[in-house]
């Protein structure tokens, strides 16, 4: 429109030759407008209800490495109190030593832990489908029952047993040899119940009992109530049949009778399966800074780790890592994202924005004002969190290797720490001001924006100065590394791109920045004022 | 007390009275037309924009304090732009319909905050906003939440906050609505004030009658368009004069034509070509039913009467308040 009334437009006075007096005048005034608002907004992103969450990001390291450091000093002064190591005893340790002889020399340790693991193996050599079940003591029995709950362990619903041998307590005789059998129907005629006490197994498919009918069982009548100490199963592998003993019986029990009614259980079984038992020790022992953590197997130590109890490379590598990929990556960005697209696009669903936009004041001014306020407290917030993180992880270390660190740049390193995220908040937050301006809904931008800032380090290089992240990443201290075993993918995404020198990621921060703010304050001058529901 | 910096060189331009102009002003949003190619020129005194609900009145409202901008035409306020707020809000006012505050305020705080972006210092600001809150007899809600001010309250300290700094140019949306009939008496004492010392003082109402006892100028508005303009006294005449149209359907219509047409109200008539109906135009409707009567009494058959053009009739009726 051409109808713009400004008198005291300073561009026009600097055209005239020299900036006069009045136009000097009018941007202190200008500059002190934008305080106001500036003051007016800082109650508002301080303390908004819905952006508390900010906080938790922002304090979430800080917290993390605290409750880190206190639970260490903890272990610390538990380790000590129950007895100290001297270091060389604990540099002594080898491998194969038996926990005897361990703590012969080392006395008890600080921390000892013994659990026996056994598990059910599978067996595959030997005798395989053929299971001895011994009954201590013998009991007596006049029936003898072998019960099948579960028949294959390839899941086929078929019960095959070649044989099925019931023996005393002294002898070699097979009483169920001959005797009568019965049992769940046979799948077939010359499968029936009496194959599986015929005392043979060579005779292929036709020399088993097999069945299909539940219950599945098979029942011998050994004539005479008898002392019964052993059983031997013959399953399908014994006869040869199935592959790799798929098809033998993968759960039964035996049960003995006097009288063919009253059955008790007597042995339950699985085929082709022994049992393994492993002794585990662990065992801790504490030289006053480092701890040895011993693990014993089968009374001989299988291996030890003599680690520092407070890592401090450690711990300023984790936290270079939580810095740059968690703090500037997520936490600044998200929280940049809930303080400046809420300023003004918050203000428009409360249906206040108009009281800005009546107030004497340009378009540019007020948005300079909110832009203060909430870079003021992001900057308070996100640079007071990554103080408060760089504070507690140093806190729990040795004060010998603080003061190393400290005089080895280590005061550098947590200046850089702040700017970084101070710069953050500068970068994301002009970038989501504008976005506010443009767009309702903050989720499809912030999405693209994450992606755009994520995929950013493979991107050439000419395009990598167009992400916030770059110039972030190139003013942090420490370079955090991937473990290698990280997935191919994320290391790519989440390799720092090339770095810039200090002074150039600085200005280039900023140049994208107000690059970014000359936008907003471009829309924000076209803005109109749009409730909704307007006549 | 004037705040320094922005004090002078915002002066009206020439000797001639300053006014609030509109040149062939159009807002669309979107398709939907919000205000139609609005030509006004208006002088400082009260003036009035009445119009029913969803005729355009906050839009140009909206215009005039540069909430929203103009699609075609060029608005000046008193020589100002709306495109430059630092300049316009200076010295203009705009109390809006929308019932909300920042959810922080208090009456106080509410009126203070905007007074100190005027550059006024927190003293000045401060005895400026008590000053405005006693105009409009808030003194005691001073210090609770604007939020929670009852509907009546809200709307008199968006007024309070609209002339805390003295404005040259008051922009009045609805002001009347919720006032009690105390408050309201005052409110419009102080808006006859103002329309005396030479400001410009623009409200809107949706009904006239609420408003013409206190306009120098009310501007009639419907549809998105100005129906009418100028003094009471004016487009009362002009409502008065806008000629009503009927359909007449008769056996004879060349007689009965004739007959009509020595009336003095009517100012013309349009025989169809099947010489069965006509349109007649009256600017007097009970003399024109009147004058049917007669003709009928004389043995004219007439089988209809029927309004042409009801949708204005109503309108105006509306406007002027008949029931």
């Amino acid at each position: 429109m051409a109808l713009r009334h400004t008198p005291f437009d300073p561009a026009q006075g600097g055209a005239r030759g020299s900036l006069s007096g009045r136009a000097r005048a009018l941007g202190v005034a200008r500059a002190r407008q934008s305080w106001t608002i500036a003051k007016v907004e800082l109650r508002r992103v301080f303390f908004a209800r819905r952006g508390l969450w900010v906080y938790a990001l922002a304090l979430l390291p800080a917290l993390s490495f605290f409750g880190h450091g206190v639970e260490t000093k903890i272990r610390g002064e538990r380790l000590a109190r129950r007895g100290m190591t001297e270091p060389a005893l604990m540099d002594s340790l080898r491998e194969g030593e038996s926990a005897e002889d361990v703590k012969k020399r080392l006395g008890k340790p600080a921390e000892e832990r013994w659990s026996v693991r056994s598990k059910r193996v599978r067996q595959h050599e030997g005798n395989t489908g053929i299971t001895t079940h011994v009954i201590e003591p013998a009991v007596a029995a006049r029936f003898v029952r072998l019960n099948v709950i579960r028949p294959t362990y390839s899941g086929e619903p078929v019960a095959r047993i070649y044989e099925f041998e019931v023996y005393g307590p002294d002898g070699p005789d097979n009483l169920a040899l001959g005797r009568p059998a019965t049992g769940s129907p046979p799948c077939r005629q010359d499968q029936g119940p009496e194959k599986a006490v015929n005392g043979s197994i060579a005779g292929g498919d036709t020399d088993k009992w097999c069945s299909e009918d539940r219950p599945l069982f098979l029942q011998v009548d050994l004539g005479a109530t008898r002392p019964v100490k052993r059983f031997i199963v013959r399953h399908a592998s014994a006869g040869g049949e199935g592959e790799d003993e798929e098809s033998d019986t993968r759960e039964f029990n035996i049960q003995v009778s006097l009288d063919g009614k009253a059955f008790t259980t007597v042995e339950s079984g699985v085929a082709g399966f022994i049992e393994e038992r492993t002794e585990y020790g662990q065992a801790v022992y504490f030289d006053g800074r480092r701890e040895a953590r011993l693990l014993f197997v089968d009374g001989k130590l299988e291996s030890r780790n003599i680690d520092p109890l407070l890592n401090f490379e450690e711990d300023r590598m984790i936290f270079a890592g939580i810095f740059q990929f968690f703090y500037l990556r997520l936490a600044i960005f998200f929280g940049c994202l809930g303080m400046f697209m809420y300023l003004v696009r918050g203000e428009m669903s409360n249906r206040t924005l108009h009281y800005w936009f009546l107030a004497p004041a340009r378009r540019d001014v007020l948005l300079a004002g909110k832009f203060a306020a909430g870079l003021i407290a992001a900057a308070v917030i996100f640079g007071g969190g990554a103080l408060l993180a760089f504070t507690a992880m140093v806190w729990p270390h040795d004060a010998v290797d603080v003061q190393a660190y400290w005089s080895a740049g280590g005061m550098g390193h947590a200046f850089w720490y702040v700017a970084a995220a101070v710069l953050g908040c500068v970068g994301y937050g002009s970038v989501f001001l504008a976005l506010g301006l443009y767009l309702r809904n903050p989720i499809v931008p912030a999405a693209v924006l994450l992606a755009w800032e994520g995929v950013n380090g493979i991107l050439p290089h000419a395009v990598q100065k167009l992400s916030i992240l770059y110039y972030l990443q190139s003013l942090c201290p420490v370079p955090a590394s991937l473990d290698a075993d990280a997935p191919t993918l994320i290391r790519l995404l989440a390799a720092p791109a090339a770095p810039a020198s200090r002074p150039e990621a600085i200005l280039g921060l900023l140049l994208l920045s107000a690059f970014v703010l000359w936008i907003a304050s471009r829309a924000v001058g076209r803005m109109q004022i749009s409730y909704g529901s307007d006549t | 007390m004037t705040p320094p910096a922005f004090a002078e060189g915002y002066g009206e331009a020439g000797g001639r009275p300053p006014s609030v102009v509109f040149e062939e002003v159009s807002k669309f949003y979107g398709e939907v037309l919000g205000v139609n190619r609005v030509t006004l020129n208006i002088p400082p005194g009260i003036t009035s924009l009445v119009g029913p609900n969803g005729s355009g009145k906050t839009t140009l409202m909206n215009l005039m304090t540069g909430l929203i901008h103009p699609d075609h035409g060029r608005i000046l306020m008193r020589g100002i732009s709306p495109r430059d707020p630092e300049a316009l809000m200076r010295m203009t006012g705009y109390a809006t319909q929308y019932d909300t505050a920042p959810r922080w305020a208090t009456g106080f705080t509410f009126i203070t905050t905007g007074l100190l972006l005027f550059g006024y210092g927190r003293a000045d600001a401060e005895e400026k906003a008590w000053k405005a809150l006693e105009r409009l007899g808030l003194t005691d809600a001073a210090n609770r939440k604007v939020a929670a001010y009852s509907k009546g309250m809200r709307q008199r300290v968006r007024l309070a906050q609209a002339i805390a700094h003295d404005p040259d140019l008051l922009v009045l949306d609805e002001p009347l609505n919720g006032l009690d009939p105390l408050v309201r008496a005052e409110t419009i004492d102080l808006f006859r004030s103002w329309g005396a010392a030479g400001k410009h003082v623009i409200l809107s109402s949706h009904v006239l009658r609420e408003v013409d006892v206190i306009s120098d100028q009310v501007v009639l508005i419907a549809n998105g368009m100005i129906m009418a303009e100028g003094t009471i006294r004016a487009v009362r005449d002009e409502i008065d004069e806008h000629p009503s149209q009927y359909i007449v359907r008769c056996r004879n219509a060349s007689d009965v034509a004739a007959r009509l047409f020595g009336e003095d109200h009517v100012t013309e008539i349009r025989l169809n070509n099947d010489r069965m109906s006509m349109l007649v135009m009256t600017r007097d409707r009970d003399r024109f039913a009147r004058a049917l009567g007669r003709i009928a009494l004389d043995g004219h058959r007439i089988d209809a009467v029927v309004p042409a053009d009801e949708n204005v009739d109503a309108l105006y009726e509306y406007l002027i308040g008949g029931e």
